[in-house]
């Protein structure tokens, strides 16, 4: 016998749509071996570093690039960009990480169609930039973790120096750990602009994490506290001499970037076809 | 009401127009064989009625609703090209992400359900990137009816597809049709399958639908003949000419006659003409035959 069904439209609210797809997204960020691999370069690069550069020289001479194992997380001060290579080598360089993962993550959507059978689903495109800034953000707060052990532990067996204030180091690490909200956001908008040329976007997300052209910037301009936030998210800022403020500054600037990447996306996304 | 219903649908890539002016009506609980060659427009014409591609113009309403609307295009299932699986996850877990994405409760069930009725229940644990393309297709197909879908579109479905895959896919579309009233638009080459489900056509030639039609009015247009074999073929076919306006050689071997006659009146001729006949009988042309008639039809104008 023949069945009718009556044609019902159900309006998905905006927390199912993202609860449901963040649920996707940190399912298939904890059963991909890449989040691991990160995690783990992400502890062996700091402990490399502080290790390595403590070591002596042909010469005898113990070469230092820290005197205080915390340098490892963070500078002594803000606005260092071009001071020094050792100042810049630190927990920034989990966005160099971070940058490359979330390219390759929002790269597997679209090399294996995903985002295709996505988009005929009641999912919006905003939903999709969110869910990706988030995962992408708590992907770069793990490697913040692993990268603070990797470093404390390389501290630890090189012996070296380990007088901090306690109180900026955690405001340091929270600052940084904050900003990864922001460049989420901005690895997302970079790999949904390049959609089509993973090369590209991959690249660029490498780059930008580097901190190269905030470096080349402040190489022509000087050095400034608004070249940091406005082309590095004030994630420099956040030092060991971090106070509340910085902290502020930097969930400030986290916010603005997620904000206006996330809008800068979706519009982006909504004016283009999915392939 | 109409499940789709597009009109004057306009979509370039560049200089190149890919769908120009299309219209297209789907009635609700059809099951609609969308045919046209190669680069005519039938995937480009699924990707913007699923809200892929953004048109240039026109309008596409599904169950009267824009297709832009995401409430609409929660009620379809789509398989297009191919499915939208991570390679190194199992069909399960892919299947899963896709009820997730869909917002299906009690998921586990409803995935093993689709699973079963596409016969796959027993490849669950394979990982998607070790799976046959038949496989593929079938878990597309899987993945489309998720959530008893109210419009499926199924581009090629059938490629690829064993000849049980292809029975199992007529039983599941014919029968999702009847006990749901779902509406299925399924583009496919292959067309003798496709004639053995659709109720409804639509030929889609150069970006521009050339036709619409029911299967009775498909049937209706479709030319009956009479195809015969004889001992001496060539002088059979050259007779049958001097009395007949239509005589053809078919690539099966037969001679067919489309005049409206009948076959004893073919028979008393050839056997007047001292013709011995081995085969004689009658019957209509096919969906392929009906089509490339038409294709040449129109590259003749």
């Amino acid at each position: 016998m023949e069945q009718t069904r009556e044609l019902t439209f159900k309006s998905p609210g905006f927390y199912e749509r993202l609860k449901s797809m963040l649920g996707v997204d940190f399912y298939r960020l904890f059963h991909t071996p890449m989040f691991y691999i990160f995690l783990a370069i992400a502890a062996i690069i700091p402990a490399m570093v502080l290790s390595m550069t403590g070591m002596p020289n042909e010469q005898g001479e113990t070469v230092k690039l820290y005197e205080n194992t915390w340098n490892i997380i963070a500078a002594d001060k803000p606005l260092y960009i071009i001071n020094s290579m050792g100042d810049y080598a630190n927990m920034n360089m989990v966005f160099i990480f971070g940058g490359i993962m979330v390219s390759i993550f929002i790269g597997h959507d679209y090399k294996s169609g995903y985002v295709k059978q996505l988009f005929t689903t009641h999912s919006l495109k905003a939903d999709y930039m969110m869910s990706k800034s988030i995962a992408g953000a708590f992907s770069m707060m793990c490697m913040c973790i692993t990268y603070l052990c990797g470093g404390l532990m390389a501290g630890v067996i090189t012996g070296a120096d380990m007088s901090v204030n306690i109180g900026s180091l955690l405001l340091a690490i929270l600052g940084k750990m904050i900003m990864s909200l922001g460049w989420g956001s901005l690895y997302t908008l970079l790999n949904v602009v390049f959609r089509r040329y993973f090369g590209v976007s991959i690249t660029l997300c490498f780059v930008i994490g580097t901190g190269i052209p905030v470096i080349g910037a402040a190489g022509l301009m000087g050095n400034n506290s608004g070249l940091n936030i406005l082309l590095y998210g004030s994630s420099v800022n956040a030092c060991l001499s971090s106070n509340i403020g910085t902290l502020l500054t930097c969930a400030a600037v986290s916010c603005c970037w997620a904000l206006v990447y996330n809008i800068w996306g979706s519009y982006i996304l909504s004016r283009c076809d999915v392939y | 009401m109409n499940a789709i219903e597009i009109r004057d649908l306009r979509k370039s890539f560049g200089s190149k127009q890919a769908v120009r002016g299309l219209d297209m009506t789907v009635p609700e609980g059809a099951i609609y064989g969308f045919i046209g060659e190669n680069g005519s427009g039938k995937s480009t014409t699924e990707k913007l009625l699923c809200g892929l591609m953004i048109p240039d113009g026109g309008t596409v309403r599904l169950f009267g609703r824009a297709c832009t609307d995401a409430e609409a295009r929660s009620k379809i299932g789509v398989l297009i090209e191919a499915p939208g699986c991570f390679p190194n996850l199992s069909l399960w877990n892919n299947m899963m992400i896709h009820a997730a994405d869909l917002g299906i409760e009690n998921a586990g069930r409803e995935v093993a359900r689709v699973l079963k009725t596409v016969r796959m229940e027993g490849a669950a644990s394979n990982k998607f990137k070790n799976c046959s393309l038949g496989m593929k297709q079938r878990i597309g197909i899987a993945m489309a009816l998720l959530g008893a879908p109210r419009l499926l579109v199924l581009d090629e479905p059938i490629n690829g597809l064993d000849a049980d895959g292809m029975r199992i896919m007529r039983e599941v579309l014919t029968d999702i049709t009847k006990s749901c009233k779902c509406t299925v638009l399924i583009s496919s080459h292959i067309l003798t399958e496709l004639e053995k489900i659709a109720t409804h056509y639509g030929i889609i030639r150069g970006g521009e639908m050339i036709c619409e039609m029911t299967a009775e009015e498909l049937d209706a247009s479709c030319r009956a003949y009479t195809a015969l074999k004889a001992a001496d073929m060539n002088r059979t076919k050259l007779l049958l000419s001097s009395r007949y306006s239509r005589v053809e050689e078919a690539e099966d071997g037969y001679i067919r006659i489309y005049d409206l006659t009948t076959a004893e009146d073919i028979a008393g001729y050839l056997y007047e003409n001292g013709v011995t006949i081995q085969e004689i009988g009658q019957s209509k042309i096919n969906l392929e035959e009906y089509y490339i008639d038409l294709m040449n039809e129109r590259r003749v104008q």
